[in-house]
């Protein structure tokens, strides 16, 4: 049996935290750093190019605009409180999500994807006739064109933040921002088009229906397709926390492609069976879904390994318990098994509460790059007074 | 595992250093530039510009080829049909039967020679043609502050081969001219809007007219 010595153990936490980055602060403002300016000009543009589109159709279609606004800022902070809830280990600065959203939402969107869209359906329309493009041209055009625009981002991003963005789960994690970013501004474009359908009168009702089904669809569309993708990217490329593995990168990155055509001809594919059209739909939704749970749990087990390094060392100074550690370091069911080895609810409450105070200490250690802070000491009495079932004096 | 009575190393007190975000090593600079960000961002820009300027240049380098022949008939959403010019080409919009696999026909059709443009589109409508009209002359205004395209003059009646009354008016804009026309049949409206060069003499005219007045819908034969 070989020792550890808890040298060894922080030497480790070290290495850990060198390596993935976790807890280093970013700043966008990087004059220096040519990403900096090329992210600037492509968002920038974007951003001026939604505006232009927005104030000018504002006052033909300023209630459908508000509906929509309103709405998918609604739907974006639900998914962004869930893309951020399962960033729960090695968790990335908040700044760099908000930089990938805006990314998704302008630069890929209204500076790329748009008008490459436009221009290879109109080409496809000349090449192989008006009927075959309706047919298939979305499905041929938007996969290549919207997930390379997304995915693009993602190298800026590694440019502006190469000390941060280390693992594949981080490429997942900014991927679904990117994609969520890309989705609401989508959406909201497609609810203005909807409300100018019916020649700008009955907008409400024009949009409403848009509005609903790019809500339902958007499961298991853009925020999935790129945080694929992108997790692909990030093996692609490999990074000081993730190996490279071509292969799989490679694999990675065509299966939301292949996804995201598949949606674009569920019409052309179901042909006029609106029965086909709905099983289709639902087949393509849990499939989109399965693939990210397994993407989900191939990247994050990197991540886990992460926190469990830096926490080793408390469990070894019995700052936190071996149960608490796999805990900590455990999927959604460690976590529950160890609350449910409780005896009863107050028991299971507080442990439950001991495992976010763990939580806390693990990123306050990431934040002080595993040193001995004032901060750091008290997290640690934090696991401790809530262990002991003392109030909080603050 | 470590025995935290005897193995008591105390964990370091201060975080290593660690330089700035915006710090650029000596041997990375180019004109003060960190030269490892160079190839990302270029490779970026270049997607950027094929996506956004190189394909777009040789969408609009490509001709449409897809010529109306004496006979044609093009198809929209509900039933509404309109028959083109024979030698103008088609830009959007597809032939009566030549639906897309979903059955669904588009709700918009658009027709081209030279600098004539001439566009049909429809969608549910709750009103009469004057209504119409008005309807697409506010939301006209609304978007063009008046600067644009926009409906002009008073509306005349038009009648469509199949004795469907619907109402006109003419457009203008910067250099611009043309005709616009509504009609509503069983709440489904349909606009044709025809425009081209102010100076483009009255060749286009007789066509345009003789393509509104061949909209059709089904329903309206059998009454």
């Amino acid at each position: 049996m070989t020792t550890t010595s808890l040298a060894d153990l922080d030497r480790a936490r070290d290495v850990a935290l060198d390596l993935s980055g976790w807890g280093r602060p970013f700043s966008f403002y990087q004059p220096r750093n040519l990403a900096f300016w090329g992210y600037l000009a492509l968002v920038g543009t974007g951003m001026f190019l939604f505006v232009s589109r927005v104030t000018s159709e504002y006052d033909a279609y300023g209630q459908a605009i508000a509906l929509a606004v309103t709405s998918f800022a609604i739907y974006a902070a639900l998914f962004w409180w869930f893309t951020q809830r399962i960033d729960r280990y090695a968790k990335l600065p908040a700044k760099l999500m908000v930089v990938a959203f805006l990314w998704g939402g302008f630069a890929a969107t209204w500076m790329m994807a748009a008008s490459a869209n436009d221009a290879i359906l109109a080409l496809y329309a000349k090449s192989f006739g008006q009927s075959w493009a309706l047919n298939w041209g979305a499905g041929l055009s938007a996969p290549f064109t919207e997930e390379t625009a997304k995915g693009s981002g993602l190298l800026l991003l590694i440019a502006l933040a190469p000390r941060q963005v280390r693992t594949a789960f981080d490429g997942l994690i900014l991927g679904a921002f990117i994609g969520l970013g890309f989705q609401i501004l989508e959406d909201i474009t497609y609810a203005m088009t909807s409300a100018s359908s019916q020649f700008g009168a009955n907008q409400i009702g024009a949009s409403i229906g848009t509005i609903v089904v790019r809500m339902v669809s958007g499961v298991a569309a853009h925020i999935l397709y790129s945080a694929i993708f992108c997790a692909g990217l990030i093996y692609l490329l490999g990074r000081p926390a993730e190996p490279r593995r071509v292969g799989r990168g490679l694999l990675l990155m065509a299966i939301p492609m292949l996804l995201h055509g598949i949606w674009d001809s569920l019409a052309a594919t179901a042909g006029r069976s609106a029965l086909l059209l709905i099983g289709l739909l639902i087949s393509v939704v849990v499939l989109a879904l399965v693939i990210v749970a397994r993407v989900y749990g191939l990247t994050v087990t990197r991540e886990r390994e992460i926190l469990r390094a830096v926490m080793n060392p408390e469990e070894a100074r019995n700052v936190i318990s071996a149960a608490e550690l796999d805990a900590l370091a455990g999927n959604r069911k460690a976590r529950k098994r160890y609350r449910k080895a409780n005896p009863n609810r107050r028991e299971r409450k507080r442990a439950r509460y001991v495992l976010n105070a763990a939580y806390d200490l693990a990123h306050e250690l990431a934040g002080a790059r595993g040193a001995d802070t004032d901060r750091v000491r008290f997290a640690r009495t934090e696991v401790g007074r809530i262990r002991a079932g003392v109030p909080s004096s603050w | 595992m470590p025995d935290p009575e005897t193995d008591n190393s105390p964990a370091i007190e201060a975080p290593r250093f660690e330089p700035d975000v915006g710090w650029v090593p000596a041997d990375e600079r180019l004109f003060g530039v960190d030269r490892r960000t160079i190839a990302p961002t270029l490779a970026v820009f270049a997607l950027a510009i094929v996506m956004s300027v190189v394909l777009p240049v040789i969408n609009a380098k490509v001709p449409y080829d897809d010529i109306v022949r004496a006979g044609d008939a093009l198809q929209l959403q509900g039933d509404v049909t309109f028959v083109p010019e024979a030698g103008w080409g088609i830009t959007s919009g597809v032939r009566v039967g030549n639906a897309p696999l979903s059955g669904e026909y588009p709700a918009t059709a658009t027709v081209e020679h030279a600098a004539v443009k001439f566009s049909v589109h429809t969608a549910p409508f709750d009103g009469d043609a004057n209504k119409l009209l008005d309807q697409i002359e506010t939301t006209s205004e609304a978007l063009n502050r008046g600067r644009g395209v926009h409906v002009a003059g008073a509306h005349t009646t038009i009648v469509t081969d199949q004795g469907k009354q619907g109402a006109t008016a003419r457009v203008i804009g910067p250099h611009t001219g043309g005709v616009i026309a509504a009609f509503v049949f069983d709440g489904r409206g349909v606009e044709a809007v025809a425009t081209g060069p102010s100076d483009a003499g009255a060749d286009p005219t007789g066509a345009v007219f003789g393509m509104i007045r061949s909209i059709s819908h089904p329903g309206e034969g059998k009454r």
